[in-house]
């Protein structure tokens, strides 16, 4: 194999591994083209990929997995509003009324938040998946008459995988107080807050303005964050974020046809699964990609290698 | 610890030395079972040296090339003599049973 070919090959390499070792493999290969060499090199590049991938989200996904912990629970607390606060509000004694995946939601995303300050990775993950079960199953009871039940919220089924995986992915540990928790506690907090039942008719708009708070602390929370960790929560938010428009333009159709044609529901088929599932990783790749490829933005040569070397032999001592 | 970067590290622990001589010194201890590829060796020097366990001793310029050396570090050093007594122990209890059951079957193979 020619040199040019071995060039082509590692610049398969990310830029940065191959201005570290560039030189030193294409030397390696040149003295030792033994069978194997390409397959070798080629495993290497895509392992090397998903380390640049995986670099640095360890610290960011313990953030990703106590702030997505809090703003879950706010948003299962306000879906559970009717069950927790009637009997409060109520002038006449009632039982407190919760439905079992609702306290398996609750339970679940409350559990994930102490366990991620703790540092307890099984127990977190086994909450969180107990948690994202319940997600799912909530909508899933309504999925045959009302497909669209679970598309409405997939983006919360999307938010609880990511806060799942974040766990698992997490440095494990103790952690301190994160920058912005704060903030995030109180995003959580509106989320919870904005419960129909607290709000008449008359009030709904108010509603409208918790969110658009609790989206504001978010932001808040976010920007109190280092570049380096604000970056990586971009990306992990952008699987849940992209589901927005994914449910809202892609899905627009769908919806509009089954309420429209009651008598003849269509069911998500198997293509717009994929979509589903396919688009949130992808967002979450392309995101992190481009995020090492803005961070790394050292000069190179033009054939990808780095490395002019002024001197015969360089120490490092 | 896998078995390329105990070789790697017990490469290392004889002198610096350069990829290739890296993949030939490996060679040579394994008695030529065990001959490391390019893509492998260098993800693993990649990852010895962001876990401090290995560091580049000095570079040159050979044939218009670069050749780089590595060297151990003194947390290498200690992974390296950790990993060496756990796998003696493990020889030793293995030996030790084998003996037992050649001796339980009276210096008959199974």
């Amino acid at each position: 194999m020619t040199e040019t070919r071995y060039r082509r090959l590692l610049a398969l390499y990310p830029r940065d591994f191959r201005q570290e070792y560039g030189e030193e493999m294409l030397a390696v290969l040149m003295t030792d083209p033994r069978r194997g060499q390409v397959v070798d090199v080629l495993r290497g590049a895509g392992a090397a990929h998903l380390r640049a991938v995986r670099s640095g989200h360890d610290r960011a996904a313990r953030v990703v997995q106590i702030f997505g912990a809090i703003l879950l629970l706010g948003v299962a607390l306000r879906r559970s509003g009717g069950g927790l606060l009637n009997p409060l509000l109520s002038a006449e004694p009632r039982p407190i009324y919760l439905e079992g995946v609702d306290a398996i939601r609750l339970l679940g995303w409350g559990l994930v938040v102490v366990a991620a300050f703790r540092g307890w990775r099984a127990i977190g993950a086994a909450a969180a998946l107990a948690a994202l079960a319940g997600e799912i199953a909530s909508p899933a009871r309504f999925y045959v008459d009302t497909p669209a039940s679970v598309l409405h919220v997939y983006w919360m089924i999307v938010a609880g995988g990511v806060v799942l995986i974040a766990g698992l992915v997490a440095r494990g540990g103790a952690v301190a107080r994160p920058r912005g928790l704060a903030a995030i506690v109180l995003a959580g907090v509106f989320l919870a807050l904005q419960s129909p039942i607290l709000f008449v008719h008359e009030l709904s708009p108010l509603r409208s303005g918790l969110v658009a708070l609790a989206a504001a602390l978010v932001l808040v929370a976010l920007i109190r964050q280092s570049s380096e960790i604000r970056g990586r929560l971009v990306c992990w938010a952008a699987p849940v974020i992209v589901t927005l428009p994914l449910v809202q333009w892609g899905f627009g159709g769908f919806i509009e046809h089954n309420m429209r044609h009651p008598e003849s529901t269509r069911l998500i088929n198997p293509m717009q699964w994929t979509v589903l599932v396919l688009v949130p990783i992808v967002a979450f790749v392309a995101t992190s990609w481009l995020g090492s490829r803005r961070s790394k933005g050292r000069p190179v040569a033009a054939d990808g290698f780095g490395g002019t070397y002024d001197g015969d032999v360089r120490r490092h001592d | 610890m896998n078995e390329p970067t105990f070789l790697i590290l017990t490469a290392l622990a004889g002198e610096p030395r350069h990829g290739y001589a890296v993949i030939e010194d490996v060679e040579r201890i394994t008695g030529g079972r065990v001959r490391l590829r390019a893509g492998t060796l260098y993800a693993a020097l990649d990852r010895l040296r962001g876990e401090g366990l290995i560091e580049v001793d000095r570079e040159e310029i050979v044939q218009s090339r670069l050749r780089r050396y590595y060297r151990l570090t003194g947390a290498g050093e200690q992974r390296l003599g950790a990993e060496s007594a756990r796998l003696r122990e493990q020889a030793t209890i293995a030996e030790r049973r084998l003996r037992a059951r050649r001796t339980d079957f009276g210096g008959a193979t199974a």
